[in-house]
């Protein structure tokens, strides 16, 4: 394409890349379109429902908020960078066990909100997490069996 | 049938969770091709207009892009489609209909050339008088939204009506009430906001028009192509990956025609991913009004239903007249009426194109009937549940004169609901409860078809044309294989999503996927189960009626053999499969209002406890409970989650969801951050939701279908609470803050200042 | 919307703007002086990159200020006040407990604004600098008497926040200027602060109205109202009877009744004229009763 394009080194899910972006690029254009990472979602574009939430540096943001090129030297942790393999995190193990997955198309923000939750607090009551994951929409589900999968979650993270 | 345990009934791991969980689930616009072109639609700041002129010049110049196209690329005239009749145009023609009806598409080999030529696409346009609600379609004078010629052969055709029902039974005005209820009633217009934005793709190759969109009924998108583009059925696959979510809106085609267009004019493949906003352009809920009165003997039992329903279709009819005849055949509620009477009208308007929506406008005449009820009970001094109890209609009860008889204990589902929010006890202090039911009629007039290969392996494959779009039909159906043949569910595959491989499914709607496609794979499961009996006969030499087929096993000789070892023996060494096959149909009756008597009932109960800020408006739910009856749950979990689900939708169009139009049309509350849907923080403290479980339904083990119940009667439900816990009554939906604050001060409850 | 009058450009694509990342305050003031027109700040990006996203306005050039080292400093004790950095996000604000302490009223409006992932992202001098009539941290800024810290290629000037704001999206700030900090005076020991507002849902939301509230012994108590006139407003009670507990109730009403007046609300897409008025009239007092009930709560520990 024509156009300025910046150079932006950065890690994600513990690769380093190098990415080519014109600056008008949100990070989460750069990971879906240029890093084939197309587990985070688009949706509003504007930081209303969540669905494009990653972790850069350990905090969870929304990825259409950030342009790529700001993301330079961070790492970034998608949620294809959670399995270790075929072993699933214990948040995705437990989104699954509650039925807190329908379409799935929230569900890849979800857990990164979630994994960021309990990042900064392992034990956290049930109004905490139901206000934590309050900036992720869910059309297809009433959110009580997500906010079971995070509590779930952190007690096997806890034993 | 099986021995062991069968994964019916079980609430198993959902099928396709773990990519969903992984980030590998592939949506539509995930999915990529080689050499596609990225597409953006042109669409005006209108509501109406005409067109003009559209220069391409600037767009064309900008480096990257292959093809613009408008109306006057296409061949002339402009091709029409719709699922009920050709009225809409594969992109504007002459004239802007609603907001964001797209006038051009540029394909270029990037989404940022696309997005810059599309800004640069000029068009020269005049803006209309529109009409943009009820009143101003019907009014005198008022401007037509669709040409009287391509109304087709029809009385309203010089009017803005799509349609006008009259259902009923008995004589409404000869009967005598000693309670008569009165009312109007009103349901917003509403958008699907599914969290997967629409996206669609298509490509030509060797005469085939391949056209990927996670459209829930591929056929009918295959058959719509197909006609609109002029090949033979056979010549267009539809590849439909899982929706995001999708509602009913994304039933029924809106750009792919355009975008089979565009492959076709380009020789490429091309792409279209709409942003939110263009999806909330692209289809909504039909907003509706009620005019209802209610008569009533003094004990309560209920004389007449006397409803007249406008529902504000949008541009162009899409699935609009089904909507409006389907739900106003059964507004009566799942009650014994001895005198109906229902004039329903469907409106067109300058809005954007209504189509199905979760409840298909029964939660739009629920809203009305329920509430009268809520406002019979407090009349007549009596009980809500009672007052309902008394009227429900009774298991095998003709409760709409010669059609499907009610089929289930639906007054079992009533009460539960009830007991659930302890409805027998005072409600503690400044707060009220309330009821409501809902009843919708499942799929009539439709098939389902299915094909059981049994691989040489033992393992099956299962092909149906049902769509999942996070309701998991994918794992439900793979139980009711398993469960046949008595195999693990993880020995069946269900393939699903291509036209080009999968059997006729009319479609993924009306709850009706469980019963339908479930039968149709019952019985082609019973083929095959007869095959291996007939090819084991001629193999072993045992009369075929003496051979068994059950856990898994062929038996005979008093040896039961594996699948695999039976096919081993037949086919030899170079291998073969048997291919079993099944369809269930719902009959076509012609004289029947919908084409087709109801398949089964889909009745809810819902009961919710609240508490009301007198001061702010602000509505807070205490408890939401609903009950679905659903004769047997395949998959109780999943049952759960859509009832669940549906609940919390409902409290959307209840609390807070509602399309905002401007003077000129235009949707001012465009996309997520003035269009408020329900969040983590906005559930009720407690929320449950029971099955009654009768195993009373036309599928598998008494199955019925799920899904829709659970937002039929919410707003009702949680508007008589309200008016329990203030007394006042709104008939306007969404109950948001300022129009319950706006209620109270009417009622003078609310004074200034109050703290 | 997009502009249907825009002239034909070059073959380039041009919806994309310069970004720069300056390392110096010379190299930003240096920026400023070649960039004429279209030039954006880039602290949090979550009300910046809104219009970029939806294509209804491009910046010709952004500068990201995330690399001034005289920026990055974390929330700090200076003199008689605590000093929040232009880039200290909400997320920080809210883990500190000196703001818990000394501010409940500002972290319980800066918890308000949007989400987990808006406020790791979001400034706080952000959040001031987009000047929207509805910003839910400037009403409990004001009453706790926030004066803003600018730095321009001339020097440095200090400016009250109530004098700060000019009206929607506009503020004080010059073309070369930017806001290094804010410093919040701390309060006296013993006081009462609180922050309500209506909005239209539970979960996150722009606040319809919002108020704030601080009361401090033998002080005039101080409101600060939001999405009620085209920029958020410092109300001072001169009379001092609201932050009185003997003071007469109706003399009270009237008092409050009286700072209401500067307030102007409009009816659009989120609420109606007369919504706004009657919620700044209950929440006003629900701030003030909120507030009192703090005050004698501080005023019993400090006795204690």
């Amino acid at each position: 394409m024509t156009g300025r394009t910046y150079s932006v080194s950065l890690t994600v899910n513990g690769r380093p890349h190098t990415l080519d972006v014109p600056a008008h690029h949100t990070l989460l254009r750069a990971l879906r379109e240029q890093l084939d990472l197309v587990g985070t979602k688009e949706c509003c574009t504007e930081g209303e429902c969540g669905a494009c939430t990653v972790l850069v540096d350990g905090q969870a943001v929304d990825s259409c908020l950030m342009l790529a090129v700001e993301a330079a030297g961070a790492e970034i942790t998608t949620i294809e960078g959670l399995a270790d393999g075929d072993r699933l995190d214990p948040l995705q193990a437990a989104f699954l066990e509650t039925g807190a997955v329908q379409c799935g198309f929230c569900t890849p923000g979800m857990i990164m909100t979630a994994r960021y939750l309990l990042a900064q607090d392992p034990h956290p009551t049930r109004a905490a997490v139901q206000e934590g994951i309050s900036g992720n929409l869910c059309r297809c589900g009433g959110y009580n069996r997500i906010v079971d999968a995070v509590l779930a979650a952190a007690e096997a993270e806890s034993s | 049938m099986t021995a062991g345990a069968s994964p019916f009934g079980q609430s198993i791991a959902r099928v396709g969770g773990v990519e969903r969980v992984t980030g590998a689930q592939r949506f539509t616009a995930d999915l990529k091709l080689d050499g596609v072109l990225h597409v953006k639609l042109v669409h005006l700041p209108v509501g109406h207009a005409r067109i003009i002129a559209v220069d391409t010049s600037d767009a064309l110049e900008v480096a990257g892009v292959q093809h613009v196209l408008s109306a006057a690329d296409l061949p002339q005239p402009v091709p029409r489609f719709g699922p009920a009749s050709r009225d809409r145009p594969v992109i504007a023609s002459g004239e802007v209909k609603y907001f964001g009806e797209p006038v051009a598409a540029v394909a270029a080999e990037s989404e940022d050339a696309a997005a810059e030529a599309a800004a640069l696409v000029r068009v020269e346009y005049e803006e209309l008088p529109g009409v943009y609600s009820i009143e101003e379609a019907l009014a005198e004078g008022a401007p037509l939204v669709q040409h009287p010629d391509l109304r087709g052969d029809t009385p309203l055709a010089h009017t803005n009506l799509l349609g006008e029902w009259h259902f009923g039974w008995g004589d409404v005005d000869a009967t005598r009430a000693d309670v008569v209820i009165e009312g109007t009633y009103s349901f917003p217009m509403v958008s699907h906001f599914a969290i997967e934005p629409f996206a669609t793709m298509a490509a030509v190759q060797d005469g085939v028009v391949t056209v990927w969109s996670p459209i829930q009924h591929p056929f009918v998108l295959q058959r719509v192509i197909a006609d609109v583009v002029g090949l033979p059925v056979s010549s267009v696959r539809i590849i439909a990956p899982d929706a995001g979510g999708a509602f009913g809106g994304k039933g029924y085609p809106k750009y792919e025609p355009l975008m089979a267009f565009l492959a076709l004019r380009t020789g490429r493949p091309v792409r279209l991913v709409l942003s939110l906003e263009e999806s909330f352009q692209a289809s909504r809920r039909a907003a509706c009004t009620v005019r209802a009165r209610t008569g009533f003997d003094r004990e309560g039992g209920l004389c007449f239903q006397d409803l007249e329903a406008d529902f504000l279709i949008g541009a162009y009819a899409d699935i609009g007249a089904r909507v409006v005849s389907k739900a106003s055949y059964t507004a009566s509620g799942p009650y014994r009426t001895p005198n109906v009477r229902i004039v329903a009208r469907g409106v067109l308007s300058h809005t954007v194109p209504s189509t199905a929506f979760r409840g298909f406008g029964v939660p739009q005449l629920a809203w009305a009937v329920e509430s009268q009820l809520a406002e019979a009970a407090r009349r007549l001094g009596l009980d809500p549940l009672e007052l309902r109890a008394r009227n429900l209609a009774r298991k095998g009860e003709d409760f709409i004169p010669g059609d499907t008889p009610a089929d289930g204990d639906w007054e079992q589902a009533l009460r539960r609901a009830a007991q659930a929010v302890a409805w027998d006890t005072p409600a503690p202090a400044g707060r009220g409860r309330g009821l409501a039911m809902g009843l919708k009629s499942s799929a009539t007039v439709s098939v389902s078809n299915a094909i059981v290969r049994l691989h040489h392996d033992g393992s099956v494959s299962v092909l149906v044309g049902t769509s999942d779009m996070g309701q998991g039909a994918r794992t439900v159906l793979s139980q009711v294989a398993a469960d046949e043949l008595g195999i693990p569910v993880d020995g069946v595959r269900v393939v699903m999503g291509d036209t080009s491989v999968v059997p006729f499914d009319t479609s993924t709607s009306a709850s009706r996927s469980s019963v339908f496609s479930g039968n149709a794979i019952g019985l082609a499961c019973r083929d095959l189960r007869g095959q291996l009996c007939s090819i084991a006969a001629e193999l072993y030499g045992e009369p075929e009626e003496e051979i068994r087929v059950d856990g898994g096993r062929v038996h005979v000789h008093g040896e039961g053999l594996a699948y695999g070892a039976l096919l081993k023996d037949y086919f030899g060494p170079s291998r073969g499969e048997l291919i079993g096959v099944g369809r269930c149909r719902a009959r076509y009756l012609p004289e029947h209002p919908l084409g087709g008597a109801p398949s089964f009932w889909e009745l809810v109960a819902v009961a919710c406890e609240v508490e009301v800020d007198e001061t702010t408006g602000e509505i807070l739910i205490h408890k939401l409970v609903t009950v679905s009856d659903v004769g047997k749950a395949i998959n109780p979990q999943h049952v759960e989650m859509q009832d669940e689900g549906a609940a919390v939708m409902g409290l959307g169009h209840t609390l807070m969801e509602h399309l905002i139009l401007d003077e000129g049309g235009r949707i001012s509350n465009l996309g997520a951050l003035d269009y408020r849907i329900p969040t983590s923080r906005d559930l009720p403290l407690e929320m449950a939701t029971f099955m009654v479980e009768n195993q009373d339904g036309p599928g598998p083990y008494g199955a019925k279908g799920a899904g829709e119940s659970g937002i039929l009667a919410v707003a009702p439900a949680v508007a008589a609470a309200v008016q329990a816990a203030t007394g006042v009554r709104i008939r306007d939906l969404p109950l948001t803050p300022e129009r319950v604050w706006r209620a109270l001060m009417e009622k003078g409850l609310s004074e200034q200042p109050i703290v | 919307m997009r502009d249907w009058t825009r002239p034909a450009t070059s073959h380039d694509i041009v919806s994309t703007f310069a970004y720069h990342r300056p390392g110096t305050i010379a190299e930003l003031w240096q920026l400023l002086a070649e960039s004429a027109q279209g030039v954006k700040l880039l602290a949090g990006g979550t009300d910046l990159l809104v219009p970029v996203n939806k294509g209804t306005e491009l910046p010709r050039v952004v500068i990201d200020l995330k690399r001034l080292d005289l920026l990055r400093s974390d929330i700090s004790a200076v003199g008689g006040h605590l000093r929040v950095g232009a880039l200290n996000v909400l997320t920080d604000l809210i883990g500190d407990p000196r703001i818990g302490r000394h501010f409940p009223a500002l972290l319980e409006a800066a918890a308000a604004v949007g989400s987990v992932q808006i406020r790791n992202r979001a400034t706080l001098v952000g959040n001031i600098c987009n000047a929207s009539p509805a910003a839910d941290t400037a009403p409990a800024l004001l009453v706790f008497g926030a004066v803003v810290n600018i730095l321009g290629s001339r020097g440095e000037r200090s400016v009250p926040l109530e004098e700060f704001f000019l009206g929607p999206g506009l503020t004080v700030l010059q073309p070369a200027e930017i806001v290094t900090s804010i410093d919040l005076p701390l309060p006296p020991e013993v006081n009462g602060s609180a922050f309500v507002r209506v909005t239209r849902r539970r979960g996150f939301d722009l606040g319809t109205v919002s108020v704030s509230c601080l009361l401090v012994p033998g002080a005039a108590a101080r409101f600060g109202f939001g999405a009620v006139a085209p920029r958020p407003l410092l109300a001072v009670d001169d009379t001092i009877t609201l932050g009185d507990p003997d003071a007469d109730p109706t003399e009270q009403s009237e008092a409050l009744d009286h700072l209401l007046e500067v307030s102007s609300p409009i009816s659009d897409l989120r609420a109606s004229r007369d919504y706004r008025l009657a919620m700044l009239a209950s929440l006003s007092r629900r701030a003030l009763q909120l507030a009192a009930q703090r005050l004698r709560s501080a005023r019993n520990g400090a006795a204690a």
